[in-house]
C-alpha cells in the first residue's frame, strides 16, 4: 500500500489523503466539491455550536471578551520560580520523568527518538532503537540540538519589517498583509515561490498542495546547502530513479570509500555507523570486515579504515577507473579503454580490487564526490560486484535530499527576471550557502513580497518583509518520510514557549484556512489525525515510527559509463600539481545551517580535536615547504575569493592538498554575547559548480603567510602515544593465531590495600570495544548534556579547561617503512630526513574514550584530605560535591586525568554567556544533577542518577534489576555499540561476558589502580605482523 | 669571654655589653632611617599586590591562575614548598645549633627564627587561596561538626600537612617570642614614650631580669629546642610526602624525605644571607653578623647543595634503572623536554653553582656571597617549579600532555608574598631587636 499517488498513474508528487489513493465513491463524490477538506464553518456546526449568536449572548461574549483583553493586557507576569501545580495534570508527577517517542530534526534529517521530559520541560534525547529501518541513533549534532529549543535567540513573535526594521507584532496582521501580498503577486501573473530545504513532511506536502490550490502559479524549489545530486543524477542516469539509494554497510564485508566520511558526516552517517560497526570486531573464527579508504582529507571514516591511502580528491575518478578496471580484469568484463597512467603506491587499489571482487554482493564502493561521472562510475562498479539489490538497496531508498541545483539556479533566473511577485522561504538559507555567489540583496529588492517561515533569524531572512516564527520541532504535530513508505512522527513535548506556529498551519492560514485550536487542539494534530487511517493513530505515535520494507526490486543498469570515465580521464590533468583545497563538514555543526548550539561546537573535531573555529588542514610537507606552523593565519585564495584562518598541520593529509570545514563564518545578530557569534570564516563561495553540480574540490588555489597567528582551541595537543601500553592493537592474523593477542602477559601484582567486597548487591562496570568505537563523541555530547556539564568556550578551552567528563582520545602512529612510530623523538628524527614526509601523509590513527576509571584502589580517594571523593558499596568512585574544598589534589593524582575542576562560575556568568546564564535556557538543566558550582571537582559518576533511579524503580516494583536495565548516556547513545554497562554480580549481563573475553583489558594496569573500565584490544583487518610494543 | 677554639672571636670590634644594646637598638629606637622607609614602601607595595591578587582569586575563581586540566599544582605549590623550605634555616640554626652548643649561631638566630616565620606565613597563604572554596578551609581541620559523621580524612598527605604546618608555625612562633622577652624587657626599660613602654611592657611578660626569670627561660629554651629539632626534618618530610605518596612518575619516590630537607635547609640559608647581608651593612652591624658567619654558613650551603644534587642524580638513575617507562620518560623530559630550561636552571643553581664555596675568598667576600644566595634562591625555585610542573604536564596518557604558563595573577601573588615577607622583615627589624643581645652579650669580652 503506497500512500504516495504514484502508483496511480497521476502525475501527482504528493498525497492527498488516503481517500484519493483508495479512490472511493464517497471519495469520487467529494472530488466534486468545491472545498474537498469541508469548510470550518461546517466543522463548528458539526460540532454542535451555534454560529447564532442573539442580542443578550453578544453582550455576554462582548462583556467576557472585554474583560479577557483586559486582563490580558495586564503585563504577563513573568515566571522566574517552581512553583507546585494547582492542579497537577494526570500524568506529570514532579520529579519522575516522562519519555515520548518522538523525533530530532536536524541537519535536514528525521531521526526517530525518545524525548526525556521532567515537568513538562524536554531534557535529553535518547536513541529510538526499535526500528529497524530507518536509524535512531544519535549523533552529535543531533544530541546538541535540543538547546535549540531553548535557545533566547529564537523569534518570539512573528516580525514584521516597519521603516526598515523587524518589529513584533501579531499573527492576524502578519496573515492580512501576507495574504493581500500574495494576491497582488497572483493577480499581477507573478509566481509565487516557496523555497525550502528538503522536508518530508507529508503535512508540509498537503499545505504546499492546498497554497497551490488557492494561488495560481505556486513553485515548490528545494535548497539545500550541501548538494547530493551528484548521486542523485548518477542514480537517474543509471537506473532511472533520481533517489539516494539505501546503503546497508552491515551486509558489506569489504568497502571501498572514495573521501566519502559515511561514518562522520555524509548522509545518513547514524544508520552507517551503526551497521558498519557490526562486523567490525572479529567473530570466533577471525571474519571481520574489511575497509579500504581512499581520500585527501584525514576523515573521520578514514581513520577507522584498515587501510588508508591518501590521494587527491582531483584524481578521484582516475582511481575509480583504475579499480573498474582491475576489477573487470578478475571479473572477466570489458575494461576501460584509457589509459591509466596512475601510479599507486602498495598497489592498494589492486588489494582493494581482489577483496572487492572476492566477496562480490557483499561488498560497498562509495564515494563522497558530487560529481556525476564519478557517481556513476561508482555505480558501474557496485553494479559489476552484485552490490545492487544486497548492499545497494535502491527501492526503499533515502529521502534524505531532493535538492536540484537547475531549479534553484532557474528561480534566481527568474527573480533577476522580475517574475517572481512572491517569496516564501522556510528554512532554506541561500544567503548564508551561497554557492554561485549570488548578489541576494540586489536579487531579493525585485521580489515583492518576501516572507520567512523560521526559528531564528539568519542571513537570509533578516531582510525579509515578514518572518513567521516556526514552532520547534519538538512543539510540533508532524509525520516525516525518510525513507520511502517509512515514517517517522513528530509529537509536542512542550507547549509552545513563544508566540509561534507550526510552518504547516502558517501556510494553511495563508490559503484562507483556519488554522485555530479547536479544543485545544492544534490544527496540525487534527489534521495529522484524520489523515492518518494507514494504522492506529496512537500506536503509531507511541512508538513514533512505522517502517514499510519493500523487497527490493531489481533494476537495470543502463548507462554509457564508458564516455563518463572519458569525460573524466579528459578533465582530470594528471600531471596538475596545483594546490587543491577540499571542502569537508565537520561531525559537529555540519552544513552549518542550523541554528548554531554551542555543543556542536564545544564538541572537538574527532580527527584534529579542535574545538569552535575552522582552519586550514596542511600536510606536513606543505609546513615544512612554506615553513607554516600550527595556528599561523594563512590567506587562501582562489580567483578572487580569499579567506584568511589558521593552519593546522594535520597529519593524513594528502601532499598538494588542503582542506578547510563548511558549515562556519555564520554572520548572526544574537541576543548572547558569546563564542558562537563569528565563528571561523564562511567556505561556502568557494565551491564550484562543475559537471552541472556543486563541486567541493576546488582546484589552483593559493596560499600565503599573512604573518599573523591565531590560537586553536585543540582538546589534545599531543598526538603519539610514545610506545605506552594505553591502547592495544594486533593485526587479524595475530589475533586468528591467539586471540588474546597483547593480553597475553599479565602483571604479577601485589597490593598493600584490602579489596572491596562486592560479594552482594551490585557491582558496576564498563566495557568499550576499540574495534567498534569510530570516535564520533555522540557520548561526549550524550555525557555533557545528561550530567549537565558546562559550556566553557574558546578562550577556556585554548587555557586547556575543557569540562567534558568524557572525551576521545586519539593517537596517530606514523608509517616509516615496515614499522608504525609512536614515539614524538623518531617522528621528529624521520621528519627530518624524509623530504616528502610520506610518514605524515600514512597514519594510523586509534580512539580511546577515556572517562573515570572507578578504579577499586582510586588514587584520588586516598589523597583528598575531606573523603570528597569515596568509594561506593556498589564500586562506584563518588564525588561529593557539597564536601570538596578544591585542594585539586585527586586530580592531580588521577592517572588518568579525568577530572575536572570548576575553575570558574559557569552559570549566571557573563563571561559564558551560554544557556546557563538564562533563564530559557536553564531549562535543559537535568534536575538529577547537581550544578556544580565554583571550586569543586567533579567527573564521570557512571551516571549514578539513572542507576539510583532504576534501583528504586525496581525496588518499588519489588523485582531485581534487569540486565542491562541501566544505561549510562554514553552506552545508551553509542550508535555503534562500543560502551557496554552494567553489573558484574549479574552473570547473564553483556558486561560479565566481555570482561572474560579474551581482547579485553586495563588501561594502565600495572599500576594496579584496579579500574572498573576495561577496554578491548583493537583489531586491524591487515595482515601484518605489528612488533609488540609492551614494555615488559 | 667565650672562645671557640677552631673559630675566631665571635663578636669583633671590641664591643663593650653597653655597646651591644646601643648599636642594636638603634634601629628601633632611632629615626626612621630614609633606607628603611623606601624598603618598607617598595614591599608595601608588593603586598598590596599579594592583597589583590588574593581577591582576584576569591571573587573570580581559580581560573585567573594558569593552570588546567593537567597540571592542577603550578606556582601555587612550588611557592609553598619555596617557603616552607626557607623556613628551615630558622629551626635549624636556633634548635639544633642551640642543643649543639654551637655559640656562632647567637648573632643570627633572631633574625633566622624571624625568617622562618614569617615564610610560613607567606608558605601557609598558598595551601590555603589554592582551594577552589577557601571559605571552607576550616573543614580539613579535624573539628568536631554538625554536618553528620564527617570527618577528615587521616589518609591524605594534605591533612599532615595541615597538621605538620600548623605545629612548626606555633612552635616556631614560641620559641622565637621566648628568645625576645630579655630583649623585649631592655627595650621597655630604655623606652621613653608611654605607648611603648605599655606596649614593650605587656610583651615581656614581667620580666625582671632575676635569676628565676633566666632560669627558667634557659630550660624552656632546651624544651623548645628539643621539640623543634625534629620538626625540621619532619615538616619537609611531611611536604614531601604530598609528592612521594602519589602515583605520578616524577612524584612517586623514596627519596624525597631526605632530599627535600637538604633542599630546605639549603635554601633557608639562602635566604638567611640573602637578608643578613643587606642587614648587617644598613644597620652596621658587621661587628656582630661577621665574615666569618657568612663563612660558616657558605659551607652549610655547599654541603646541602651537593646533597641535592646528589638527589638529582640518584633519582635519575633509579628512573632508568627501574626499567619504568613512565618513570624513564618524566625524568629524560625533565632534562629534554619542553621545560628542559627549567631543569638546566634547577641542576646550574643548585648543584654547580655553590660548588665555588670550595674557595676561600667566595666565602669571605659578601657581595659574592648574596649574588650567590639569589642564585640558590632562584635554584631552589625552581626545584619545586620542575618537581611539580614537569611531572605533571606529562604524566601517563599524552593526550592528556599540556604546557604550563603562569597568569599575570600567579606571579602578582608570588611578588606579593615576597612583598609580605619583606614588609615582616622590615617591621620587625624596626621594632625589635635583630640579634639576640641577651645571648651576644654573653659571648663578648668586657673586660678591660
Amino acid at each position: 500500500m503506497s500512500l504516495l499517488s504514484n502508483k496511480m498513474g497521476m502525475k501527482q508528487q504528493y498525497w492527498k489523503g488516503i481517500e484519493e489513493l483508495e479512490n472511493s465513491a464517497e471519495f469520487q463524490k467529494d472530488k466534486q466539491n468545491e472545498f474537498f477538506e469541508g469548510l470550518p464553518l461546517e466543522q463548528a456546526i458539526d460540532e454542535g455550536q451555534s454560529l447564532n449568536t442573539n442580542r443578550r449572548d453578544f453582550l455576554k461574549i462582548f462583556g467576557f471578551s472585554l474583560g479577557a483583553v483586559t486582563l490580558a493586557a495586564c503585563n504577563k507576569a513573568p515566571i522566574k520560580y517552581a512553583v507546585p501545580y494547582v492542579e497537577k495534570p494526570e500524568q506529570i508527577t514532579p520529579s519522575s520523568a516522562l519519555y515520548y517517542a518522538s523525533a530530532v530534526l536536524v541537519n535536514n534529517q528525521v531521526i526517530p527518538a525518545i524525548v526525556k521530559t521532567r515537568e513538562g520541560r524536554p531534557i535529553k534525547f535518547e536513541p529510538n532503537k526499535n526500528t529497524q529501518l530507518v536509524s535512531g541513533n544519535l549523533l552529535a549534532h543531533a544530541h546538541s540540538s535540543l538547546l535549540s529549543l531553548y535557545d533566547i535567540n529564537r523569534i518570539e513573535n512573528p516580525l514584521e519589517r516597519i521603516s526598515n526594521k523587524l518589529v513584533s507584532t501579531s499573527w492576524e496582521k502578519v496573515d492580512a498583509k501576507i495574504i493581500k501580498g500574495l494576491n497582488e503577486a497572483a493577480n499581477t501573473g507573478k509566481k509565487i515561490v516557496v523555497l525550502t530545504n528538503t522536508d518530508n513532511s507529508t503535512l508540509h506536502a498537503k499545505a504546499l498542495e492546498v497554497l497551490k490550490q488557492k494561488y495560481a502559479n505556486v513553485e515548490h524549489v528545494v535548497f539545500d546547502a550541501i548538494s547530493y545530486e551528484g548521486i542523485l543524477e548518477a542514480n537517474e542516469k543509471s537506473f532511472g530513479k533520481r533517489v539516494i539509494p539505501n546503503y546497508k554497510f552491515s551486509k558489506a564485508e569489504v568497502i571501498a570509500s572514495f573521501n566519502c566520511d559515511f561514518l562522520g558526516t555524509w548522509l545518513e552517517s547514524n544508520k552507517y555507523a551503526e551497521d558498519y560497526a557490526k562486523h567490525k570486531t572479529p567473530d570466533r573464527k577471525g571474519h571481520m570486515n574489511q575497509h579500504f579508504q581512499f581520500e585527501s582529507n584525514l576523515s573521520m571514516t578514514g581513520s577507522n579504515a584498515d587501510y588508508r591511502l591518501p590521494i587527491k580528491s582531483s584524481r578521484e575518478g582516475l582511481h575509480l577507473i583504475k579499480l573498474h578496471n582491475e576489477i573487470a580484469k578478475l571479473a572477466g568484463w570489458k575494461q576501460l579503454p584509457i589509459k591509466d597512467e596512475l601510479e599507486v603506491a602498495g598497489g592498494m587499489i589492486k588489494n582493494s580490487a581482489s577483496a572487492l571482487w572476492k566477496n562480490k554482493g557483499k561488498s560497498l564502493v562509495v564515494s563522497g564526490s558530487n560529481d556525476v561521472s564519478n557517481q556513476i562510475l561508482v555505480n558501474a562498479i557496485n553494479n559489476m560486484l552484485g552490490n545492487y539489490g544486497k548492499t545497494i538497496d535502491l527501492t526503499n531508498h533515502s529521502n534524505f535530499t531532493k535538492y536540484d541545483s537547475n531549479k534553484f539556479h532557474q528561480l534566481v533566473d527568474e527573480i533577476n527576471g522580475e517574475k517572481v511577485g512572491a517569496l516564501i522561504v522556510q528554512n532554506a538559507n541561500p544567503t548564508y550557502a551561497n554557492i554561485k555567489g549570488y548578489d541576494f540583496t540586489k536579487l531579493l529588492a525585485k521580489v515583492n513580497l518576501k516572507v520567512a517561515i523560521n526559528t531564528h533569524l539568519d542571513e537570509t531572512n533578516t531582510n525579509f518583509d515578514f518572518v513567521c516564527p516556526d514552532n520547534h520541532y519538538l512543539e510540533s504535530w508532524n509525520v516525516y518520510e525518510p525513507m520511502n513508505k517509512s515514517y517517522v512522527f513528530l509529537q509536542p513535548t512542550i507547549s509552545r514557549v513563544f508566540n509561534t506556529r507550526q510552518a504547516y498551519e502558517t501556510l494553511l492560514s495563508w490559503s484562507g484556512e483556519d488554522v485555530s485550536e479547536k479544543n485545544g487542539f492544534t490544527k496540525s494534530y487534527l489534521d495529522l489525525k484524520k489523515y492518518w487511517i494507514k494504522s492506529d493513530f496512537n500506536q503509531a505515535i507511541e512508538r513514533g515510527f512505522l517502517e514499510n520494507e519493500a523487497k527490493s526490486i531489481p533494476m537495470s543498469f543502463s548507462v554509457n559509463y564508458e564516455k563518463e570515465a572519458q569525460k573524466i580521464a579528459n578533465r582530470v590533468k594528471i600531471n596538475d600539481n596545483g594546490l587543491e583545497l577540499n571542502l569537508y563538514q565537520k561531525v559537529g555543526p555540519r552544513d552549518g545551517c542550523d541554528a548554531p548550539t554551542p555543543w556542536l561546537h564545544e564538541t572537538p573535531d574527532p580527527v584534529s580535536k579542535i574545538c569552535w573555529d575552522n582552519y586550514v588542514t596542511i600536510s606536513k610537507m606543505l609546513a615544512e615547504e612554506k615553513s607554516i606552523s600550527n595556528g599561523d593565519v594563512l590567506k587562501v585564495s582562489s580567483g578572487k575569493k580569499s579567506v584568511k584562518l589558521p593552519a593546522y598541520v594535520q597529519p593524513g593529509q594528502t601532499n598538494g592538498t588542503i582542506g578547510i570545514a563548511l558549515g562556519y563564518g555564520r554572520n548572526l545578530t544574537t541576543k548572547t554575547q558569546n563564542d558562537l557569534n563569528n565563528l571561523g570564516e564562511n567556505l561556502y563561495p568557494f565551491v564550484g559548480v562543475s559537471n552541472n553540480s556543486e563541486n567541493y574540490t576546488i582546484l589552483n588555489v593559493q596560499i600565503e603567510k599573512t604573518g599573523k597567528t591565531q590560537k586553536l582551541a585543540q582538546t589534545q595537543t599531543h598526538h603519539s602515544i610514545e610506545a605506552r601500553d594505553i591502547v592495544r592493537e594486533a593485526s587479524i592474523g595475530e589475533y586468528k593465531k591467539d586471540p588474546k593477542v597483547r593480553n597475553e602477559h599479565k602483571h604479577n601484582l601485589v597490593s598493600l590495600w584490602r579489596d572491596h567486597d562486592y560479594s552482594e548487591g551490585h557491582h558496576w562496570a564498563m566495557a568499550i570495544d576499540l574495534n567498534k568505537c569510530n570516535g564520533c563523541h555522540a557520548c561526549v555530547v550524550s555525557c555533557s548534556i545528561e550530567n549537565n556539564v558546562p559550556i566553557v568556550g574558546k578562550d577556556e578551552i585554548i587555557r586547556r579547561r575543557e569540562m567534558t567528563w568524557l572525551r576521545i582520545d586519539r593517537y596517530y602512529s606514523f608509517a616509516s617503512g615496515e614499522e608504525y612510530l609512536t614515539e614524538e623523538k623518531k617522528i621528529d628524527k624521520t621528519s627530518k630526513t624524509n623530504k616528502t614526509q610520506s610518514h605524515y601523509e600514512n597514519v594510523r590513527v586509534a580512539y580511546q574514550p577515556m572517562l573515570c576509571q572507578h578504579c577499586d584502589n582510586a588514587p584520588c580517594e586516598t589523597v583528598c584530605p575531606v573523603l570528597a571523593t569515596t568509594h561506593s558499596s556498589e564500586g562506584l568512585n563518588q564525588m561529593t560535591y557539597n564536601r570538596c574544598v578544591g585542594t585539586k589534589y585527586c586530580a592531580n593524582n588521577c592517572p588518568y586525568k579525568v577530572r575536572r575542576f570548576n575553575w570558574f562560575k559557569y552559570y549566571d556568568n557573563d563571561k559564558f554567556d551560554f544557556y546557563f546564564n538564562n533563564d530559557l535556557g536553564k531549562m535543559v538543566i537535568n534536575p538529577d544533577v547537581t550544578v556544580r558550582s565554583r571550586g569543586v571537582m567533579e567527573k564521570c559518576s557512571f551516571c549514578v542518577q539513572r542507576i539510583q533511579e532504576t534501583k528504586l524503580t525496581a525496588k518499588r516494583e519489588s523485582r531485581k534489576l534487569k540486565s542491562n536495565e541501566v544505561q549510562t548516556a554514553c552506552a545508551q547513545t553509542c550508535p555503534t555499540g562500543a560502551i557496554v554497562f552494567g553489573d558484574l554480580n549479574d552473570k547473564n549481563s553483556e558486561i560479565s561476558k566481555l570482561y572474560k573475553d579474551e581482547r579485553s583489558y586495563h588501561a594502565l594496569e600495572e599500576l594496579d589502580v584496579k579500574p572498573s573500565i576495561m577496554y578491548m584490544t583493537k583489531i586491524r583487518n591487515v595482515e601484518e605482523n605489528k612488533k609488540d610494543q609492551h614494555h615488559g | 669571654m667565650y672562645i671557640a677554639e677552631i673559630r675566631n672571636k665571635l663578636v669583633q670590634g671590641d664591643k663593650k655589653i653597653a655597646d651591644v644594646t646601643n648599636d642594636v637598638l638603634k634601629s628601633v629606637e632611632g629615626k626612621m632611617t630614609r633606607g628603611w622607609m623606601f624598603g618598607f614602601a617598595i614591599s608595601f607595595v608588593f603586598l598590596m599586590l599579594m592583597v589583590w591578587a588574593l581577591y582576584n582569586t576569591v571573587t573570580v575563581g581559580i581560573g585567573t591562575w594558569g593552570v588546567n586540566k593537567t597540571v592542577f599544582w603550578a606556582w601555587d605549590i612550588t611557592n609553598f614548598v619555596f617557603w616552607v623550605g626557607i623556613g628551615h634555616a630558622g629551626t635549624l640554626i636556633s634548635a639544633i645549633l642551640l642543643l649543639f652548643r654551637q655559640k656562632w649561631r647567637m648573632a643570627i638566630n633572631r633574625s633566622a627564627e624571624a625568617m622562618t616565620i614569617f615564610a610560613v606565613i607567606c608558605a601557609a597563604i598558598y595551601p590555603l587561596f589554592h582551594m577552589g572554596r577557601v571559605w571552607l578551609a576550616y573543614w580539613v581541620l579535624p573539628l568536631p561538626n554538625a554536618f553528620g559523621s564527617l570527618w577528615v580524612n587521616f589518609n591524605s598527605p594534605l591533612l599532615w600537612d595541615v597538621f605538620a604546618i600548623s605545629t612548626y608555625f606555633s612552635v616556631s612562633l614560641l620559641f622565637w617570642y621566648l628568645g625576645l622577652i630579655p630583649d623585649i624587657a631592655t627595650i621597655r626599660d630604655r623606652a621613653k614614650s608611654k605607648v611603648s613602654k605599655a606596649v614593650y611592657g605587656f610583651f615581656s611578660m614581667g620580666w625582671n631580669g632575676s635569676t628565676r626569670t633566666w632560669h627558667r627561660y634557659e630550660i624552656v629554651a632546651l624544651i623548645l629546642a628539643g621539640i623543634s629539632t625534629p620538626l625540621v626534618l619532619s615538616v619537609h618530610t611531611i611536604v614531601s610526602f604530598d609528592f612521594a605518596t602519589s602515583v605520578i612518575p616524577g612524584w612517586h619516590t623514596t627519596i624525597f624525605p631526605p632530599y627535600f630537607v637538604a633542599g630546605a635547609i639549603f635554601s633557608g640559608f639562602g635566604m638567611v644571607l640573602t637578608l643578613l647581608i643587606i642587614a648587617r651593612k644598613i644597620l652596621n652591624l658587621e661587628s656582630y653578623i661577621t665574615v666569618n658567619h657568612l663563612d660558616a654558613m657558605t659551607k652549610v650551603i655547599m654541603l646541602t647543595g651537593s646533597m641535592v644534587g646528589l638527589a638529582y642524580l640518584t633519582e635519575f638513575f633509579i628512573a632508568q634503572y627501574s626499567g619504568v617507562q613512565y618513570e624513564q620518560y618524566a625524568f629524560l623530559n625533565r632534562a629534554t623536554g619542553p621545560f628542559a630550561w627549567a631543569y638546566w636552571t634547577m641542576m646550574f643553581c643548585n648543584l654547580v653553582a655553590p660548588q665555588v664555596f670550595w674557595f676561600k675568598w667566595s666565602r669571605t667576600t659578601p657581595w659574592f656571597i648574596f649574588m650567590m644566595s639569589i642564585v640558590v634562591n632562584i635554584g631552589m625555585w625552581f626545584e619545586r617549579f620542575v618537581i611539580i610542573v614537569t611531572s605533571l604536564h606529562r604524566d601517563y596518557l599524552p593526550s592528556s600532555w599540556v604546557l604550563y604558563m603562569p597568569t599575570f595573577t600567579e606571579v602578582a601573588l608570588f611578588l606579593g608574598t615576597l612583598g609580605l615577607f619583606f614588609t615582616c622583615f622590615f617591621l620587625f627589624v624596626r621594632y625589635l631587636p635583630i640579634i639576640n643581645m641577651a645571648e651576644v652579650k654573653s659571648i663578648i669580652n668586657d673586660r678591660e
